[in-house]
């Protein structure tokens, strides 16, 4: 019998506001100590009411339009209740009944399109850490703003699962709606997998994954999934419908106390925050805010970068902005690509990107022949370098030492030394006897006398008119 | 208003108030008194005046706050034992705005356990008596406020206003009680019971000192998101010259006396000249069966907060996290804030979400048509506050459904959002207060309070 | 509507409630008379209605992005809490 697969994705994207979804504290609590970025809001004091962020709207907005969804004019806040020591007002505010962001689409890498059901703006939940006989809550995290997107089940296999989780990444951090910090819980995704015999038509139970926070997870966790079920079914067994937990060191998927009944959260429309409606002005002017998108930079630049060279730039949405506003897109993007293929350090060195003037003029310098292949490899590097980084291209290359020599009257001057030295008299006299390999020599000779600055091509072409 | 001046002092005003306080104490109207800090505040106005620097509108003057509102002076219970210990860091707006113009809190009202009742007996500090008969109740929730009021203890105390529990309390003491237009007042810091209807309002003896109290703590807040920018609307000043009665409150339900006090207003306003209109509200009669459903879910959802974790009572024989839930939660509320989160639990819960809570949220649409509807016909509205005088202490207690056909008059206002005025109107013989409310169409506040100062002259004289 | 022992049963639990014997027993009985009062709003047509969840006429209230400084510091708010440590709030282990 053969099964197909069918598969869903719920992804929460954190949004990088400045502030909480419900209060005017710090969002941004990496590094932070342990409820310092807790409002009296976000404790749940009695009486307190949410004060919601306008901006969040602002990104939910320009994050729909990057999945070329609907913007739903009117949408509203309901409350989900559960209780949980990380949700301190025993509810979540979320929008369950009507939310700000209605169908779309993510196109993968093959062309398939994912179907976007909705997506819709909620707050986080804090964090519990688990010791021997207790637990510690921290609540830092409580209502960040978080946006829940949730596609509908348009994928098929362990590698669509895989380039739609990537897409999604990519759309949001274009979108500058997340820091898109995958290690720190930026984006984490539910996985729901179900099998169904190949002309089947209904879909079969499905089995969610929880929690991935990486596109590795996401493929490795359907794969599984698919075996498991593949073999549950052939078995005769029947699939449990539950969640179920990813263990990234085995690379297994187990089974969460299954609860018979399935939970109730009472959700009910939020009383505390005024509906939203948005007039079409208001939507207009957001997305019109939308930074150019993965597909806009293809466009711009193909022919000019390589499509497997931008395939791997395109990971690296502050690149592709500097790229855009560069002259020789050519030229920087491969040096970015040799150093982010060579160098293990690319993430970091992408947190400080040179100026598009500091690229501009490597390129010009480059062209003119100012500098070597070699010698731009080594100007770019210290673009990076804390140091040296923030110096003009020129200065940073007359440091290195690596400006070529083009001044041609200087140049045959150091050529006629050479050939006045009566070390390379022998290979002149080879050269004239039709040895073309000896003008490496001499080049190399002029290159010597020149403390390396001398441009080769320039010197050979002088050595070839003085040795006719 | 009795402002501290050169000539009285507000120390002075503060231990009268004080003095009267603990007089009163049988009658079991406050949860707390504040009284350090009433006097060093009370001090220190003193000393501002003779130094002739400038004080508030309401320097020195001694205010009752209900225990629902958060203050940093002592602790907020809101009569609850869940909440024992809660000292607020914070202050809530309104506490802010009446202290900023030199308002002195003496002490702290009793009220039903989270405002859950309207009579004051559901209180974890035991039950008010009102303030004219020791065996009736004060009313509620806010009972210990109007009670504090009536025996003119303070000259205002604050309140709120869900379903009728500043009003009602008003009625059955004797004095003023005003629940604005939804929104006019900050609830930011005011434990929250039912957030769609919940109002802030206030008891007085008189109008002009509520609209003082109204035009000082309305206005947009930061806080609230659910606040209007300003306490009345202009273009809904005007002298009443149609004022409507609701046939379908006219019953056997209602005593005598109210019957009788109604008639009498009526009569006095013919006489002025004052078109009285009878109004046909027949959805009325189904307003608290969907104020029953509505506020018990927004009521399950606000104490969700009351978990034993973050403030508050922590129950002691919690064995794990489950249990600090479960048994936190049943020993810190009392039968009637069960049996209200129970009731909004069921409504809201998956099966019944739609034939309840949904469909009480569409017949709140036509309650709030058929107010709109009036207010086309007449510029307010006169009908008693509840069906009877204050009734005795234990009377209803134990039959949640008597005790909530109490509201039956009040609760279609806050489903509406409409301002509401609880104005005294008579006695009974046996000398029990008796009041009437006057309803205006949405942001009519002051119109309401000017129209209800022109009633009392004119019937006094 | 009948209200039976496990109808109780599953609000407390929706409630998280511990209740004794006597009280279930007795908000049972308190829970059956008010499901029967509110169940009278069936009578009342609201076909085509559309609900009103809030009596406030403004909509799009929201802040700016800006953080600012709060009423209550993290040592104001954990001084409410039964035990912590480590500035967190201390809870029984969380299975």
């Amino acid at each position: 019998m053969k099964y197909i697969p069918t598969i869903g994705i719920e992804c929460h994207v954190q949004l990088s506001t400045k502030t909480k979804l419900f209060s005017e504290v710090d969002n941004d609590a990496r590094g932070k100590e342990p409820n310092s970025c807790v409002s009296p809001v976000d404790y749940a004091l009695p009486g307190m009411l949410p004060r919601l962020n306008g901006e969040a709207i602002k990104f939910a907005i320009r994050a729909g339009r990057a999945m070329n969804c609907e913007i739903n004019a009117s949408s509203r806040f309901d409350r989900k209740h559960y209780f949980y020591p990380d949700s301190p007002k025993g509810y979540q505010i979320t929008q369950f009944y009507h939310p700000i962001i209605g169908e779309g689409y993510v196109e993968l890498p093959d062309g398939k399109k994912i179907r976007i059901e909705h997506a819709h703006l909620e707050g986080d939940a804090g964090k519990l850490t688990h010791f021997d006989t207790y637990s510690l809550v921290d609540l830092n995290r409580v209502d960040t703003p978080l946006i829940e997107i949730v596609s509908m089940p348009d994928m098929h296999s362990a590698k669509d699962a895989h380039d739609y989780a990537k897409a999604l990444w990519r759309l949001m951090c274009y979108a500058e709606v997340t820091n898109g910090d995958l290690y720190n819980g930026n984006m984490r995704f539910d996985v729901n997998v179900s099998l169904a015999e190949e002309g089947a038509a209904e879909l079969g139970t499905r089995a969610e994954v929880k929690n991935l926070n990486s596109f590795k997870s996401v493929e490795r966790a359907v794969e599984y999934e698919i075996k498991r079920q593949t073999k549950l079914l052939e078995k005769g067994e029947k699939i449990i419908q539950e969640t179920r937990g990813w263990n990234d060191a085995t690379g297994e998927t187990t089974g969460q106390r299954s609860k018979e009944e399935a939970k109730d959260y009472r959700y009910m429309p939020e009383p505390d925050l005024p509906p939203i409606n948005l007039s079409s002005e208001f939507i207009e002017e957001e997305s019109k805010k939308l930074p150019l998108m993965p597909k806009d930079y293809k466009e711009k630049f193909t022919g000019k970068i390589a499509d497997d060279t931008l395939e791997v730039l395109l990971d690296y949405p502050a690149l592709m902005k500097k790229l855009a506003e560069t002259k020789d897109v050519k030229r920087v993007s491969n040096w970015f690509a040799s150093v982010l293929l060579a160098e293990e350090k690319s993430a970091e060195y992408l947190n400080d990107l040179p100026t598009a003037k500091q690229l501009d003029d490597l390129s010009e310098m480059t062209k003119k022949g100012e500098l070597s292949s070699t010698g731009a490899k080594e100007v770019f590097l210290k673009f990076f370098d804390p140091e040296m980084g923030k110096r003009e291209t020129k200065v940073i290359a007359k440091e290195l030492n690596v400006i070529q020599e083009n001044d041609l009257g200087e140049l045959e001057k150091i050529v006629d030394e050479v050939l006045a030295n009566p070390a390379t008299k022998q290979a002149q006299e080879d050269f004239k006897n039709g040895q073309e390999k000896v003008i490496g020599f001499l080049v190399g000779q002029v290159m010597k006398a020149s403390k390396g600055k001398a441009n080769p091509s320039s010197a050979q072409e002088i050595l070839r008119k003085k040795l006719a | 208003m009795r402002i501290a001046s050169k000539e009285i002092s507000a120390v002075s005003l503060v231990k009268e108030a004080l003095g009267k306080a603990k007089k009163y104490e049988d009658k079991n109207i406050f949860v707390s008194l504040n009284e350090e800090n009433a006097l060093r505040k009370a001090k220190e106005i003193d000393e501002k005046i003779a130094r002739g620097e400038k004080v508030g509108r309401l320097a020195g003057v001694p205010y009752a706050l209900k225990d629902n509102f958060l203050s940093k002076e002592g602790m907020t219970t809101a009569s609850s034992h869940i909440l024992e210990p809660f000292e607020s860091p914070i202050d809530s707006t309104t506490v802010k705005k009446l202290e900023s113009e030199g308002a002195i809190m003496i002490g702290r009202t009793n009220l039903d356990s989270f405002a859950h009742g309207s009579s004051t007996e559901n209180s974890y500090f035991g039950v008010t008596k009102n303030a004219r008969s020791d065996e009736r109740v004060a009313g509620g929730s806010s009972g210990g406020s109007a009670v504090a009021v009536a025996l003119d203890i303070v000259e205002f105390a604050t309140g709120t206003d869900t379903g009728g529990s500043i009003r009602q309390p008003a009625s059955f003491n004797g004095v003023y009680g005003f629940k604005p237009t939804y929104g006019t007042i900050s609830r930011y810091g005011v434990v929250a019971m039912a957030s769609s209807t919940d109002c802030i309002g206030f008891f007085t003896k008189s109008t002009e000192d509520m609209d003082l109290l109204m035009e000082i703590c309305s206005g947009q807040d930061e806080n609230d998101l659910t606040t209007l920018p300003d306490y009345y609307l202009d273009s809904k000043i005007k002298p009443a010259k149609k004022v409507g009665i609701i046939k379908d409150f006219d019953n056997d339900k209602v005593d005598e006396n109210i019957k009788n006090a109604l008639k009498e207003k009526v009569e006095f306003l013919k006489k002025k000249g004052v078109e009285i209109v009878e109004l046909n509200m027949p959805t009325l009669k189904y307003a608290l069966a969907v104020y029953y459903i509505i506020v018990p879910a927004e009521v399950a959802s606000n104490l969700s907060r009351y978990d034993g974790i973050r403030y508050g009572f922590r129950s002691s024989e919690a064995k794990d996290l489950d249990e600090i839930y479960s048994k936190t939660r049943n020993e810190g509320f009392m039968t009637e804030n069960k049996r209200r989160i129970m009731i909004g639990n069921f409504v809201l819960s998956s099966g019944f979400y739609d034939a309840y809570y949904l469909k009480a949220e569409k017949a709140r649409t036509k309650i709030i048509e058929e107010y709109e509807n009036a207010f086309k016909q007449v510029d307010f509205i006169i009908t008693p506050v509840s069906p009877n005088p204050a009734f005795k202490i234990g009377e209803k207690v134990n039959d949640p459904v008597s005790m909530y056909l109490e509201d039956v008059m009040s609760v279609p206002i806050n489903l509406a959002g409409v301002p509401s005025l609880a104005i005294p109107a008579g006695k009974t013989k046996e000398g029990l207060s008796l009041g009437l409310q006057i309803v205006g169409p949405r942001r009519s506040d002051k119109a309401l309070l000017k129209f209800a100062n022109e009633l009392k002259e004119e019937s006094d004289a | 509507m009948k209200i039976t022992r496990e109808d109780i049963l599953h609000l407390a639990k929706l409630s998280n409630f511990s209740l004794s014997e006597d009280e279930i027993k007795s908000l049972g009985t308190d829970l059956e008379n008010i499901i029967g009062y509110i169940s009278e709003l069936n009578e009342l047509d609201t076909e085509g209605v559309e609900p009103t969840y809030q009596v406030f006429e403004m909509e799009n209230v929201w802040r700016d992005d800006e953080i600012k400084e709060q009423e209550a510091s993290r040592e104001d708010l954990l001084n409410l809490t039964t035990e912590s440590a480590q500035d967190q709030i201390k809870v029984p282990k969380v299975l």
